[in-house]
């Protein structure tokens, strides 16, 4: 017992230490890379203005906006959040993304909690009546889904219900300037979180399902789900409690993955309802070849999902133990 | 009595054909008592348990009523199948661990009936549940495991903890020992047997013949959905009744056992059912069942009659085509036309006498359909004589012959041709019995000319090849025109079972066909025999000096000893406890343990006594006065005044 027990805990430092390394060569792409960009902030901001620079100017704007910190400096820095000054906004970075990163998580949060307990929910109640036109039905119409691209629900549900029914608003995270109490302003942020709320919901809800059905299909053929009826069980127990839970496994997989694609996956969302969030402010940092903004999403952001993936990587060994077994 | 089955039908629908996989199957279940289920795979068994644990699929079609303690149970809906799952029936279901949930500790998983119902709190219940595990010997560090972390033989105790938390009446055990060590069989028959005597009915499904002999009460052998033989389980081995049975118990190795293993000839089949729907009894019986081997296409003709009969070694015509029920025969039920194994060969008190010289006293043998039955005994003993009177060769001087049902005497005055048809002889000396100046081919083609005249040259040829191939010689045509004198002993040998076996005979009388062959072709013949004996149903009377030998080969052995058949029973029982002094002698001197100062045996008329009494090594004043009667022993019989045993 002992002995397993070390084993397990130094399997699990070695994955920590893993994932150490992979967010320090995340740290230092994410000084490099940014800086290998074609253009820079200069031209950006002047190509289009009437200001014409002297070539003298030029050069020393571009020194000022181009200098390099050194890769220590950028880590001490990045340590005590000072993330630098957005050239494009003249304010911290660390405000700018501290002001995005609520309404993402938001609007990420709420849509993946959503579409995983609805996906999950479905997907067992399909799977378990399996070979029934209900369970035949969904799988068709999720596969449907499954092949809009959010990009095209987006704009049909913005069309439909901001411009066409008016019965939300088509812009923003919450009306600005009103002054209201706290309740109204919620129902507010709800109004607005509506439109692309339901956009990645729909984006994300047929493959949890579909993945949800299709994992219960095989565990649902297990002796121990005999077992688990003869045993003379509650339905319900047996479905969520011995078949679903064996069947959460691909599920958790899918949400990790999920995650990699967080800022890129709601950015478009984002700006079609030009919802003040994440992935506006990378789009419009990119846009202005803001590097301080750029750097800091990305990096900050991927350093997110890494930790959300280790801590998935903990969560396998809860939901199936058989994981530390193998080798 | 707990557990009721009656006329219990299943069937399997699945798209355009449906898989019948019992069929009017009726057991009873006496509360303190063991069934067991025993047949090969796909024979039903699990299908079985599952219909009385309310577990069929959706797809699964029943007729017949499944009731316990007078309470019908097929026709519950769920909630109050609820009810009797677990708590009045439990199951402790096949392949082990897959039946345990991966993803809970055990202990949680046996105190979860427990607590789902309401029955205890989830602290009581744990407590309940440790206590099981402890009882079936899972011990403490273990119960708070995963499954995954547990041996095959933890994982069956868990298991039947499990099955026993709520005390049921009835426990369904489903091949609880096929994977496991004999220990841990042990271990588990152990359990099996307190189950039984705390008044609860166990259904033991198994293919573990043993254990099923020593925990059952009755068996009960399935055979494609269809009750072949309802037996005490103490005759299972010793003394099956249906051709299936004994077919299983061939294929069964036990300790005592020698012979080599028998099998089955061919596979089990899936039963398709033409035109699914309803169940109708008259519909479906019989007539739209169809048989099919591995496509389901081109199925056999429908049979009629008895499921085995394609791989039975007495099968006959009438086997194909007449319904049958189960009779009651001997204390067993049975479903079999024949009534059972039936009795190829029988002689009543048959005897011959050269002149002065007794060859044979009157002797009793009978020969049932696919049985090897060893003559053993030294040179004189009158086991050539004996063998001759049973291959129809030699005229008895009294007694009655009768061979398949029919008496020989009568049969062979009238049509000779077809009872010599039905048996095969090979003789003593290979190398004269085949004329010199015959070639392969004239040798072997010369009993299919004489019975069948109106087969064309090439008919003959492709047959004589075919039997060729078959005793393992070479099919050549160079190999066809050699003559015997251009052969080695060995091939002789198999050109002479070649001869014996070109007319598919029913019985196969050889005399010594090994003597003359060394070891390995020896090996090759005996392989031979035991395999056509599978594949035919042949039936063999073997002659043999050699008693190892024939413990290798035959299910049966006589001792022979001046004319008299001194001891007769299974192989097994003959050669590991013998009972006669005289197969003792037989068996020391092969093991060489023998004295060397042996007397030769009078066989004169008038010899008075027991034969073996002048070489005996403890005779009584009986012994010389008085010949010996049979007496039945142990399955055996024998001829002797004062057995061994």
């Amino acid at each position: 017992m002992t002995n397993n027990s070390t084993h397990f805990s130094s399997r699990r430092l070695g994955l920590v230490i893993t994932f150490g390394l992979t967010a320090l060569a995340m740290l230092y792409l994410s000084y490099s890379l940014p800086r290998l960009l074609p253009g820079d902030f200069v031209t950006a901001m002047y190509a289009s203005s009437q200001v014409t620079l002297t070539a003298e100017q030029e050069a020393e704007l571009r020194a000022y906006y181009t200098e390099e910190p050194g890769f220590c400096s950028y880590l001490l820095r990045l340590f005590t959040l000072d993330w630098g000054y957005s050239y494009a906004f003249l304010t911290p970075v660390s405000v700018l993304f501290l002001e995005a990163l609520p309404w993402t998580m938001l609007l990420l949060g709420a849509a993946h909690i959503i579409s995983m307990s609805l996906g999950f929910i479905t997907g067992v109640e399909a799977s378990w009546r399996h070979g029934s036109r209900i369970e035949k039905g969904m799988v068709g119409g999720m596969t449907f889904l499954e092949g809009i691209p959010e990009i095209s629900t987006g704009i049909i549900l913005l069309l439909l219900f901001a411009l066409n029914l008016q019965w939300f608003p088509a812009v923003g995270a919450e009306t600005a300037y009103a002054e209201v109490s706290l309740l109204t302003r919620l129902a507010d942020i709800g109004l607005h979180l509506t439109l692309p709320l339901a956009t990645l919901v729909l984006a994300y809800l047929p493959g949890n399902f579909l993945l949800t059905r299709n994992s219960m299909i095989m565990v649902i053929r297990e002796p121990f789900v005999t077992t688990a009826r003869a045993k003379g069980l509650p339905a319900l127990r047996i479905r969520y409690s011995h078949a679903a839970r064996n069947a959460l496994l691909p599920l958790v997989t899918r949400f990790g993955l999920r995650l990699a694609f967080m800022i890129t996956g709601v950015l478009v969302v984002e700006r079609i309802h030009s919802y003040p969030g994440l992935g506006t402010l990378l789009f419009n940092a990119i846009q202005a070849r803001d590097l301080p903004v750029i750097q800091a999403v990305v990096l900050i952001s991927s350093l997110m999902v890494l930790t959300i993936i280790l801590i998935l990587e903990m969560l396998y060994r809860i939901i199936d133990p058989r994981i530390d077994y193998v080798r | 009595m707990s557990l009721n089955i009656k006329q219990l039908s299943i069937i399997y629908r699945d798209g355009s054909h449906s898989i019948q996989a019992l069929e009017e199957v009726s057991l009873t279940l006496v509360p303190g008592e063991c069934l067991a289920l025993v047949g090969e795979s796909g024979s039903g068994k699990t299908t079985l348990g599952n219909a009385c644990m309310g577990l069929l699929p959706s797809n699964a079609l029943m007729e017949g009523k499944i009731s316990l303690n007078g309470r019908r149970i097929d026709n519950l809906d769920e909630s109050a199948l609820n009810e009797i799952r677990w708590n009045r029936i439990a199951m402790v279901f096949q392949n082990g661990a897959a039946n345990l949930n991966p993803a809970y500790r055990i202990v949680d998983q046996v105190a979860e009936p427990l607590i789902q119902r309401g029955l205890l709190s989830r602290r009581d219940a744990n407590a309940k549940a440790c206590e099981a595990l402890e009882q079936m010997g899972v011990f403490d560090e273990h119960h708070y495991f995963y499954p995954h972390q547990l041996s095959g033989g933890q994982i069956q105790r868990v298991l039947l903890a499990m099955a026993m938390i709520l005390e049921p009446e009835v426990i369904i055990l489903d091949e609880p020992t096929s994977s496991l060590d004999p220990l841990s069989k042990i271990f588990i028959s152990d359990v099996i047997i307190r189950l039984k005597s705390n008044k609860m009915s166990v259904i033991l499904i198994t293919h573990d013949l043993e254990i099923a002999v020593s925990l059952a009460e009755s068996v009960s052998i399935l055979y494609l959905g269809q009750i072949m033989e309802i037996l005490p389980a103490k005759d299972l081995l010793s003394k099956p009744l249906h051709p299936y049975t004994l077919a299983l118990g061939r294929s069964y190795p036990t300790m005592t056992t020698a012979r080599d293993l028998g099998g089955i000839k061919g596979d089990a089949f899936y039963r398709l059912v033409h035109q699914h729907g309803r169940l109708d009894q008259e519909k479906y019986k019989h007539t739209h069942i169809q048989v099919a081997g591995s496509s389901h296409k081109n199925g056999h003709a429908p049979p009629a009659g008895c499921l085995f009969q394609k791989r039975c070694a007495q099968a006959i015509d009438r086997c194909l085509t007449e319904p049958l029920t189960l009779e009651n025969i001997d204390g067993h039920q049975v479903r079999c036309l024949r009534q059972g194994i039936a009795s190829l060969l029988k002689l009543n008190g048959v005897s011959k006498k050269y002149n002065e010289l007794i060859a044979l006293h009157p002797t009793d043998l009978s020969l049932k359909c696919g049985e090897i039955f060893c003559l053993v005994g030294e040179t004189g003993s009158g086991k050539t004589t004996l063998a001759m009177i049973a291959a129809g060769m030699l005229k008895p001087e009294s007694g009655k012959r009768t061979f398949d049902g029919r008496d020989m005497d009568k049969w062979a005055r009238q049509e000779y041709q077809s009872l010599a048809r039905r048996i095969g002889v090979i003789y003593q000396n290979p190398a004269e019995s085949i004329s010199p100046r015959f070639s392969v081919l004239e040798a072997v083609a010369e009993p299919l000319k004489i019975h069948n005249k109106d087969n064309t040259t090439k008919e003959v040829y492709e047959r004589v090849s075919e039997i060729l191939a078959k005793v393992r010689l070479s099919t050549d045509h160079s190999f066809l025109e050699r003559y015997p004198h251009e052969l080695n002993m060995g091939a002789i040998q198999r050109v002479c079972m070649a001869r014996a076996l070109i007319l598919n005979p029913s019985l196969l009388v050889a005399d010594e066909p090994t003597s003359s062959l060394d070891p390995s072709v020896q090996a090759k013949v005996l392989k031979l025999i035991l395999d056509l004996q599978i594949e035919l149903g042949l039936s063999v009377l073997f002659i043999t000096h050699n008693i190892g030998l024939a413990r290798k080969i035959g299910d049966r052995i006589g001792v022979m000893l001046a004319g008299c058949l001194v001891e007769v029973g299974p192989a097994s029982m003959v050669l590991s406890s013998p009972i006669h002094p005289y197969t003792r002698l037989l068996i020391d001197s092969v093991s060489g343990k023998a004295g060397s100062s042996l007397k030769p045996i009078s066989n004169v008329v008038g010899g008075k006594g027991c034969p073996f009494a002048s070489r005996c090594p403890r005779p009584k004043d009986i012994c010389l006065e008085k010949k010996p009667e049979i007496m039945e022993i142990n399955h055996c019989r024998v001829r002797c005044h004062f057995p061994l045993y």
